[in-house]
């Protein structure tokens, strides 16, 4: 296509009606589903995919989650071949065909417009269970993906002729946990996609399919032409970086290592994302689907480059993802696990692209996000008698690892993960208190726990929780316990995650990273998630937001001064102020020593 | 004659709308004065009365209720000059103002700090104690810790006080025993209790009110006793009624009581104006009301004759501002107006907003030093002001300045002024269309099948063309158009709310104690009726469920059909009710799934406005002579001549067909080809049927 076929106009008015039914089918996913997973902490995410499968629009959605949408519109294409029909409805969470972990269930409705299949509705949402063979959707142990025991659907229809086909539903009621709570949500993700099916038709009708073909054109040239501009402003370097995920167990007792190579091209406005030097599968859950492989090391560009470049084909087409057939960090070779995949390696690839990116120099890249899953985002499960003899399962979202330090903010105090990075919503503690038998003991902000820097991570969250009634089973897949959240160009890591059991006469067990553990009335779980990393030196930090952070006890008097080089003294009315003679004195001590 | 008078402060002009008892409207403007507000409102009733041909002292000694709006709460939030506020929270759970429920825009964006608490951390003080879900003890109030805590307080000179603990909506007693510790040892400071005020599950919705609440206690309670001695050193003696957010009025009393509710209480009257001016022209009950003003796009709607209510407002942005918690008329703003920017990206997209030129320094062609293209720019580009003649002649626009603002985006796009201009404007209508659509979208109204309402003074520049991409053909642009909430005033009643929060679900429901809340509440809304408010008959009171489908946790309002379940058949129709509004608003059914109502809620409404009866059909069939002619641009490559309506070339029954340019005092309308408005009875502009 050439620039004079650009409508600058159009594209503009159809774009903002694309972004208007993505937010449609969010809402509706958000308010009408069941589990506390979707509707309190909104995992889940919509996205919208051309009928040859191009991921078209995202507004709003988990990075994670979205930008392998188009591999399993692809499988459901391959899949149904010239059966594909309106009306149709499918299932699809298969690691092995595009979907990022089987404990995403993803709906798929073919949009067809004068019979053409123009659009497939994507909604995508994380299950509270999937009939694992433990009580919970982040399998870390299992060897391979039989050992998880879930259902897998490879993109299988579940309605014809917009009428549901009983006997999946009835497969999953058999084998999930809680079939009322998933059913719910079932219904509530074929109802987000079939508003965003009705909403494109009738996009079709009011501009005429003709234009609407043509807007997809011209929306993928515009982004891709963004992201050339954005790629020709970086300078020609080859950054490498290395990080690596927590010991687990005898299987890895050293953690995983990763790799990753950049090679940014102004030239060609290429940049290549090389995932090859990476060691293969595991016999475990933490390895990475080819979608979440993909999505995270991407989510790390787009980190480091201007936010506004849309987030789809076109700009995706100037970033070269150089993945390896049988690697943790790339195509997983069958039947491998990746039950953990959209986390834990995941956030860690995250992590060291954006951190590559500050290589570059002052105001590039970010520093590492604080990781992990732990006490405060457990998937917890047991017997509630309070209304009858009932079961519960639920991921809780209460305590949040802190971001990451950026050239010029300090880290997002809900960041979450770095693949969440803050969309997530947390549970209310009455909420969870009044859906499951549980009391929650505190969720509190940990002062000093930030990694330092000119701008500092956010600080740990750290949280306490028991059953009030029958046993409680609580499993997570921690990380950032032995390897914390680093900082860049000079900033400091973040605190490390830490969990423990405490008993009824108040003895505490340390955890390890991943935990099963059960909690009989009167035990609790308390633990802390990551703090997020430093950028640049903690030296260089603004008095003023040292101060700022002692008044309001993100850190302590003691650390202002031995960390941040920043003297503190009592002020004219009483409260602290900067000592700014002893302050310079000391930065400049510091700065030789 | 015997008047009514109602009064909107806002941050820059205070309006001032009188209604004799004919229902003829007349309206009066003055500048806001901060410091004593009721120097603006005089001046302002002053202009109204000189309108009447009389004083601003005579028109007060015929009044017979004065009702004010203002956006003073707002204000002082905004402008940080609230109360010195503590915040008391159940030990252990600090940070909850801080926290929030999460939640962030863009996923890529790390260029922002995480906001501010409403209240500091330093300000925060955790009492030792706990409530259990079901309302018991889990852990005992400690009264001597709590008492020192108070001490503090007092020591440390906090003007107000928020205190919210976990559960004290299942158990109020410790909530209750911190508030009488608060009078003992710091007598006369003001002080808030979250069960009190806003009793509804989830911590942090709670919590937040109370704190916006309590820290708005000292400023407002002052304020609202400086305007009635005021008022009535001016010697106005009748009545004064406050409007509030849940879009009525109530008494100043009652305001001081709870001043959070004057938050937003200006624009909540924005939809009692519309859906006033639906039934006067007979064009029924669903209403979308727009508001368009220079940097803002206000939508509000009303469904079945009912303003939509919301628990989901934000005080500055979605999740990073801090929410008000509490049921009000929900009206969303978006960035756009018409100092909205207009600009074309590195990719070469056409943009509108979200940067805007605000009042200062406004739209190129207001000639204030403005350069950017604005899409008040392009209005007048495409020749839709008269330059000599802007707002009724109060303002001359620099057309120069203008042209050469649009110039700057015409080159990037290779396209005539006019045309660039007219894609301008029709970007700005395409994001309000889109403001339209996730309101409607949010509570499952049809646009096609509702009445749009306009206001604010940039509205009739493109209401008819959001009309039309919205597939609407109702649209009226009352003759109050640029005063829509003052003029909301004049149609309110008085409304009052309570709210108990009790949870149960329609599968093992307790009649007993569910009726027993109802009375409660019932109880309470017929104390404040007679005690506060005199005996009226003319009152209802109406019961709704916030229910949800057994462990969804977002609720809609369900309406009850009486003020107590009778029978099994009275719930069943009620769950009945929920299974329509779940399927309205999210399109799916689960009539198997049991129904939990988690809060109880009852408004009283007491009639005070005067009934408007409809003025009837309006055949629209005389043609009216335009003043003059001017060249305007309407799209497809040429300017047309067009006709120039000002408001004294019409009356009643005039049909006018577009192209045409229709100027009122304070409001431009746009009518474009193919478009034919006419001329109500009531004087206002309807759009008439598509021909």
């Amino acid at each position: 296509m050439t620039i004079q076929d650009f409508d600058p106009y159009m594209t503009a008015v159809i774009s903002n009606r694309i972004d208007s039914i993505i937010r449609e089918m969010t809402n509706t996913l958000l308010r009408s589903a069941r589990s506390g997973v979707i509707n309190s902490a909104r995992d889940f995410s919509c996205s919208i995919c051309t009928g040859d499968n191009r991921l078209l629009a995202s507004a709003e959605g988990l990075p994670i989650h979205i930008f392998g949408s188009h591999l399993q519109t692809q499988a459901m294409t391959d899949f149904a071949g010239d059966t594909l029909s309106e009306g149709d409805c499918f299932l699809h969470n298969d690691p092995y065909s595009g979907n990022t972990h089987a404990g995403d269930h993803t709906y798929l409705v073919p949009v067809f417009v004068e019979g053409e299949h123009l659009f497939t509705a994507v909604a995508k949402a994380h299950q509270a269970d999937i009939g694992n063979a433990l009580p919970t959707t982040y399998m870390a142990g299992a060897k391979d993906q039989y050992a998880e025991g879930a259902l897998i659907f490879p993109a299988v229809r579940i309605q014809r002729d917009y009428t549901m086909i009983d006997d999946v539903v009835r497969m999953c009621q058999s084998r999930i946990r809680v079939p009322g709570q998933w059913y719910g949500d079932f219904l509530a993700g074929i109802g987000a996609a079939r508003i965003a099916e009705r909403r494109l038709k009738e996009l079709c009708e009011k501009y005429g399919k003709a234009t609407i073909k043509a807007f997809i054109d011209h929306w993928f040239y515009y982004s891709e032409q963004r992201m050339i501009n954005v790629i020709k402003s970086l300078p020609k370097v080859t950054l490498k970086n290395s990080g690596r995920h927590d010991p687990f167990g005898e299987l890895l007792p050293d953690g995983i290592p990763l790799n990753v190579e950049i090679r940014i091209d102004p030239e060609n406005a290429m940049i290549d994302v090389d995932l090859m030097d990476n060691i293969d599968n595991i016999d475990c859950g933490f390895n990475e689907s080819e979608a979440c492989a993909s999505a995270s090391t991407i989510a790390g560009v787009f980190n480091s480059i201007d936010t506004s470049v849309p987030r789809n084909a076109g700009s995706f087409k100037r970033i070269n993802l150089l993945l390896r057939e049988g690697s943790v960090a790339g195509k997983p070779k069958f039947p491998h696990s990746c039950s953990v995949s959209t986390t834990n390696v995941a956030d860690r690839l995250v992590n060291i692209v954006q951190s590559a990116f500050a290589q570059i120099g002052d105001g590039s890249g970010l520093a590492e996000g604080g990781m992990g899953l732990g006490a405060g985002c457990a998937v917890i499960s047991g017997k509630d008698l309070r209304n009858g003899d009932g079961d519960y399962v639920n991921q809780l979202f209460i305590a949040n690892s802190g971001g990451p330090g950026s050239p010029s903010a300090d880290g997002w105090l809900t960041y979450g993960l770095p693949v969440a990075a803050g969309l997530m919503y947390r549970d209310s503690v009455e909420i969870d208190e009044l859906k499951h038998p549980m009391q929650i003991d505190y969720i509190r902000v940990l002062t000093g726990t930030g990694g330092a820097g000119r701008y500092r991570g956010a600080p740990a969250m750290e949280v306490a929780y028991g059953p009030t009634e029958e046993p409680m089973e609580v499993l997570w897949p921690c990380d950032g316990t032995v390897f914390p959240p680093r900082g860049v160009r000079g900033g400091q890591e973040g605190a490390k995650c830490r969990h423990f059991k405490v008993s009824a006469n108040g003895h505490a067990e340390e955890l390890e990273s991943v935990a099963a553990i059960t909690l009989n009335k009167g035990e609790i779980v308390k633990g802390n998630q990551a703090g997020g990393g430093g950028y640049g030196s903690p030296l260089e930090r603004d008095p003023k937001r040292v101060l700022h952070d002692v008044l309001e006890r993100y850190e302590t008097a003691e650390r202002a001064r031995d960390v941040y080089g920043v003297v503190l003294m009592q002020g004219t009315a009483g409260e602290l102020a900067i000592d700014l003679a002893g302050t310079a004195a000391l930065r400049a001590e510091r700065a030789h020593a | 004659m015997k008047y009514r008078v109602s009064v909107d402060t806002g941050g820059t002009f205070t309006d001032v709308v009188v209604s004799d008892e004919k229902g003829n409207f007349t309206t009066g403007k003055s500048l806001t004065t901060p410091d004593r507000i009721f120097n603006g409102m005089r001046a302002a009733i002053a202009a109204a009365a000189s309108e009447l041909g009389m004083t601003g002292q005579a028109l007060l000694a015929d009044t017979t209720l004065l009702i004010y709006g203002t956006t003073r709460a707002t204000n002082a939030i905004v402008t940080k000059t609230v109360a010195k506020t503590a915040f008391l929270t159940t030990e252990g759970f600090a940070d909850t103002l801080l926290l929030k429920e999460g939640g962030k825009f863009n996923p890529h964006d790390f260029s922002k700090d995480y906001p501010e608490p409403y209240i500091a951390r330093r300000h925060t003080y955790e009492i030792e104690e706990r409530m259990t879900a079901s309302g018991t003890v889990s852990r005992p109030l400690n009264k001597v810790a709590a008492r020192q805590t108070v001490e503090t307080l007092k020591a440390k000179g906090y003007e107000a006080v928020a205190v919210c603990f976990l559960w004290s909506i299942a158990n109020a007693a410790h909530e209750e025993a911190i508030g009488a510790m608060i009078e003992e040892i710091m007598p006369g400071v003001p002080y808030t209790l979250s069960h009190r005020l806003n009793p509804i599950v989830r911590e942090y919705r709670r919590a937040s009110a109370t704190a916006i609440d309590a820290s708005l206690k000292p400023l407002m309670q002052k304020h609202l006793r400086e305007l009635e001695s005021d008022l009535r050193a001016e010697g106005y003696s009748n009545q004064i009624l406050i409007s509030t957010a849940s879009g009525g009025c109530s008494t100043i009393e009652a305001l001081s009581e709870k001043p959070i509710y004057m938050i937003g209480s200006g624009p909540s009257m924005a939809p009692i104006a519309g859906i006033t001016y639906s039934r006067l022209e007979s064009l029924g009950e669903d209403v979308i009301v727009c508001d368009t003003g220079g940097t803002t796009f206000d939508v509000g709607i009303i469904r079945d004759g009912r303003p939509t209510f919301s628990r989901d407002t934000w005080l500055g942005e979605r999740y990073t501002g801090d929410l008000l918690g509490i049921s009000a008329v929900d009206m969303r703003s978006i960035g756009a107006g018409g100092g909205s920017i207009a600009w074309i990206d590195d990719g070469g997209l056409m943009r509108v907003g979200p940067m805007s030129a605000g009042a200062v320094p406004g739209p190129a062609c207001y000639g204030r030093g403005g350069t950017l293209p604005t899409v008040s720019d392009a209005a007048a580009v495409l020749g839709y002001f008269d330059p000599e003649f802007f707002l009724g002649g109060r303002m001359k626009l620099d057309m120069e300045a203008a042209r050469k603002a649009i110039g700057t985006v015409a080159n990037r796009l290779n396209l005539s002024l006019e045309e660039t201009a007219f894609r301008i404007l029709g970007l700005a209508t395409n994001l309000m269309v889109r403001a339209v659509n996730d309101v409607t979208i949010n509570d499952g109204l049809n646009p096609r099948e509702s009445t749009i309402v306009a206001g604010g003074g940039a509205a009739g520049i493109n209401i008819l063309d959001i009309a039309r991409e919205l597939g609407c053909d109702r649209v009226i642009l009352p003759k109050t158009a640029s005063t829509l909430s003052a003029s909301g005033m004049q149609f309110a009643d008085i409304v009052a709310e309570e709210v108990a929060s009790f949870v149960t679900l329609s599968s093992n429901f307790d009649f007993e104690r569910v009726n027993q809340t109802l009375a409660d509440l019932k109880a309470r809304l017929e104390t404040f009726r007679k005690d506060k408010l005199g005996a009226s008959d003319r009152y209802r009171i109406e019961f709704f469920g916030e229910a949800r489908y057994l462990a969804q946790v977002w609720e809609l309002d369900t309406p009850l059909a009486s003020d107590r379940f009778a029978s099994q058949a009275d719930l069943d129709a009620y769950v009945n009710n929920f299974h329509d509004v779940h399927e309205r608003v999210f399109a799916v059914r689960d009539p198997e799934s049991p129904v939990e109502t988690v809060n109880w809620k009852a408004r009283l409404t007491v009639l005070i406005a005067n009934p408007e009866t409809s003025t009837g059909e309006t055949s629209g069939s005389e043609t009216a002579k335009p003043s003059h002619t001017r060249p305007c641009y309407f799209g497809g490559g040429a300017t047309a001549d067009t006709p120039i309506y000002r408001a004294s070339d019409l009356a009643p029954g005039h049909r006018i067909s577009g192209p045409a340019i229709i100027e009122e005092p304070t409001t431009t309308l746009v009518v474009g080809p193919g478009d034919t408005v006419i001329v109500s009875a009531a004087g206002s502009y309807l759009l008439a049927d598509a021909a």
